[in-house]
């Protein structure tokens, strides 16, 4: 043996040993490290990727946005919408033992209504009354119809936890007790956070790893070689620049979905604002000064999908008939002309982000073709969301990550006091509108409400919505089962790996 | 009176001078240094001639294409030629490294000569301040301070002057120390001259040395530093080039534009290297302990 097939024989033997060692385990890496991860109170998008794995639903989502079963198996309204019916999975336990009954729905949803830190609660406001009506039915009581109730029971506001543990006191989301596939282990700050397949789960047939490893790994550059070395299972958040990488690696797979966020140029309009709260004039003409395709292109590749509305395509509640108008830098000269302002100066806000730092360069550039001076100032994530929370800023490069139901969405953006309503914006026409569709469960009619809200926004602009990113996976190609949905989760139900 | 007097009392200084300046100059290292140096002096003054193209203008059809006649350095993530960002980048390392080199001295120096001279309580506030100052890595100090200060060349300009304070305060304070009881130091303050010329004519010249070597090697530090906290984002604001943004935004390319990192920092090694030979071949000529040789 020379001493060249020494070393690939010893190579190979490696490679065996870990990758029947990987089976087991499946090992993701995320972008940034969770918050805390107790469902009434986590506000990350990398915390419901983990909470997938560790706490179930009253209901989920499908591909397509509509709402499947999890813990709930059957769900009716009453005729006047006031009152939600769920029929509840018979069988399901909690990870301490716990069984998941309607006594448990009526306390976590009393519990995300009172925690005092709660997030929750805002989304659940809607429900006035829970009453439990045996051990497998549950109703929830409205004041009023609110058609995105369901939607809301998606994501962590239906996450159902142990009501012991949670009765226990101390930090629940330390060591959470939920009743989904894998159960928590232990979790080292910035480090990773492992998980344990729950033997008791209801549907443990269809879970094929023993174990799961998050890793907090935040640049992607380096998700994607240790991806590249083997040594990850799953990466999520590849950067659009790096798919030809994993494109032509046989060994690796992409998985992708249309996503329901969006990134949007949020225009101060109120008394903190500059020379454009003042100007529906100066607004368009940004507008039109804009190029969404060339930051497509330049920033993404033409990997996410460009867009002149909150909402995504992919939703049913996108407006067709408002396409994204062609940029005309002559026609924003025209209207800077009309405005009277000589050369107008704005500033752009944004967190020091890789991503949003390209963006505001690309809209610079771009803009002051048509004869806006732009500064930016880019600031370290904290101070840029006190200076958002705050409303001081001109413009700022928001990121929304978006929901299934339109209302979350835009409401909380355009709604007057709405939660994101940050930027002074306030219409009453649009108001009554948003509210209107809430109440409205018809979907053609609902369809109309958005239709109608959509005209109303995209005239004020109170925002310039730039661009939908595109969910990207990298994941190593013996992963079977990968499917990732418009609100880019890792869904472990179903994966496993392949021999 | 007293100053004609006390001149002829501080000669060691004077006479050799000239044949210091000389020897330095013939140094290999010192030569190769300042070569470097003036090279890149040159080409952050004479930027805006040199530069084939706008460093801040982006050409969206050519995204981060390789080396090329058209771009001799190729484009970066924007579209904007790399070069002209190295040549206009060579402005804020440079600028960095100077001012920020004249504020650790402008506020170093004049501590460490009262700390030297006076003795006393003086000496005790400031040497513990610059003790709890050097407590703190270099690095970390100057990150700390920049992010207080918020993103700006001039910030960070402040943050590394304030960093690369303290090794002035305590090298000045030691040099004054081993001449301040000299034979010409009593001499001038028997005869009645006040402290503040004794340092300004008599104890000043004479640290000077040590510290022009000190300053020169500050130089490839604060550059470096600078290059560290724009890689932070906390220098330069975009779109203006620095070369540790530059390579921020690079690694993100690694593997498909290499030439976007290649270039930066290919630039901030040479200007690293040219300050460290610089201040090494000034060391070993003007260092007073190796005159004799």
């Amino acid at each position: 043996m020379t001493a060249g097939t020494r070393m690939a024989v010893l190579a190979g033997v490696l490679a065996l040993t870990m990758t029947s060692a990987s089976a087991q385990t499946l090992s993701v890496a995320l972008q940034d490290d969770p918050d805390t991860l107790d469902p009434a109170v986590g506000g990350t998008y990398s915390g419901r990727i983990v909470f997938d794995a560790l706490c179930d639903k009253l209901v989920d989502i499908n591909a397509n946005l509509e709402i499947v079963p999890q813990l709930a198996t059957e769900w009716s309204w009453n005729d006047a919408n006031t009152e939600l019916t769920l029929t509840l999975r018979e069988g399901v336990t909690f990870h301490d033992g716990t069984p998941f009954d309607a006594e448990a729905v009526a306390a976590n949803i009393e519990r995300m209504q009172t925690l005092e830190d709660s997030r929750r609660r805002s989304e659940l406001s809607p429900i006035v009354d829970v009453e439990v009506v045996d051990a497998q039915t549950v109703i929830f009581k409205l004041e009023q119809p609110f058609a995105p109730l369901l939607s809301v029971l998606t994501d962590r506001a239906g996450m159902m936890v142990s009501p012991t543990a949670a009765a226990e006191g101390g930090e629940f989301g330390a060591a959470p007790v939920c009743s989904g596939p894998y159960q928590f282990v232990e979790r080292s700050a910035r480090d990773f956070i492992r998980l344990e397949k729950f033997d008791g789960y209801w549907n443990a047939d269809e879970i094929g790893y023993e174990g799961i490893e998050y890793q907090i790994i935040p640049d992607s550059t380096v998700r994607l070689s240790r991806l590249q070395a083997g040594d990850l299972d799953v990466a999520e958040r590849i950067a659009p620049t790096d798919l030809e990488t994993v494109r032509s690696n046989a060994q690796l797979e992409l998985h992708t979905a249309p996503g329901l966020a969006v990134s949007h140029l949020f225009i101060n309009v109120g008394e903190a604002g500059g020379i454009l709260a003042d100007s529906p004039e100066l607004r368009e003409a940004v507008e039109l000064a804009l190029d969404r395709n060339v930051i497509n292109q330049v920033a993404f590749n033409g990997e996410f999908i460009p867009t002149n509305q909150m909402i995504p395509p992919s939703s049913a509640f996108h407006s067709a008939s408002h396409p994204i108008p062609e940029r005309d830098v002559e026609a924003a000269r025209a209207l800077i002309e009309a405005s009277g302002v000589a050369s107008p100066t704005i500033e752009i806000t944004y967190e020091n982000s890789l991503t949003d730092g390209r963006v505001a360069q690309i809209i610079q550039s771009l803009l002051q073709e048509a004869g806006f001076t732009v500064n930016l100032l880019p600031l370290e994530t904290s101070s840029a969301i006190e200076r958002y929370l705050a409303g001081n800023f001109e413009l700022y490069i928001g990121n929304w990550s978006g929901r299934a139901d339109p209302d979350p969405t835009l409401y909380t953006f355009f709604g007057t006091g709405g939660s994101q309503n940050l930027n002074g914006y306030s219409s009453p026409e649009l108001d009554e509108v948003l509210i209107s569709a809430r109440s409205e469960l018809d979907l053609d009619a609902r369809k109309a409400l958005y239709e109608e809200a959509a005209g109303i926004y995209l005239n004020d602009r109170p925002t310039i919505p730039l661009y939908h990113p595109t969910w990207f996976y990298g994941a190593q190609a013996n992963v079977e089962g990968i499917e990732i949905y418009p609100d880019g989760l890792l869904r472990v139900t179903g994966l496993r790996p392949v021999e | 009176m007293s100053d004609a007097t006390a001149t002829p009392l501080a000669a060691p200084r004077g006479g050799n001078r000239p044949s210091a300046l000389r020897r330095a100059l013939g140094h290999p290292s010192t030569m190769i240094g300042l070569c470097i140096v003036v090279f890149f002096s040159l080409v952050a003054i004479f930027a805006p001639w040199l530069a084939p193209y706008d460093p801040n203008v982006s050409d969206w059809l050519s995204i981060r294409q390789a080396p090329s006649a058209l771009h001799w350095f190729g484009t970066d993530d924007l579209g904007r030629d790399v070069l002209s960002r190295v040549i206009f980048g060579a402005r804020a390392s440079l600028a960095a490294g100077l001012i920020a080199v004249t504020i650790a001295i402008a506020l170093g120096l004049p501590l460490g000569l009262i700390a030297g001279y006076f003795g006393g309580v003086l000496d005790m506030v400031i040497s513990r301040f610059t003790d709890a100052l050097l407590a703190v890595p270099f690095l970390v100090l100057a990150i700390a301070l920049a992010a207080f200060l918020g993103p700006s060349l001039e910030n960070a300009m402040i943050a590394i002057g304030v960093s690369a304070m303290p090794i002035f305060i305590r090298l000045t304070r030691g040099q004054v120390l081993s001449i301040k009881n000299e034979d010409y130091v009593t001499a001038v303050r028997a005869l009645g001259v006040r402290d503040r010329s004794i340092i300004a004519s008599h104890i000043l010249p004479n640290i000077l040395a040590p510290v022009v070597v000190q300053a020169t090697i500050t130089m490839a530090v604060a550059v470096l530093a600078e290059a560290s906290l724009a890689f932070l984002g906390l220098g330069q604001r975009p779109p203006a080039p620095s070369w540790g943004s530059m390579l921020d935004i690079a690694r993100q390319f690694l593997t498909e534009a290499p030439w976007m990192a290649v270039w930066p920092g290919l630039a901030i090694i040479a200007i690293v290297l040219g300050f460290n030979l610089l201040g090494d071949g000034l060391n070993d000529t003007l260092n007073p302990h190796g005159e004799g040789d």
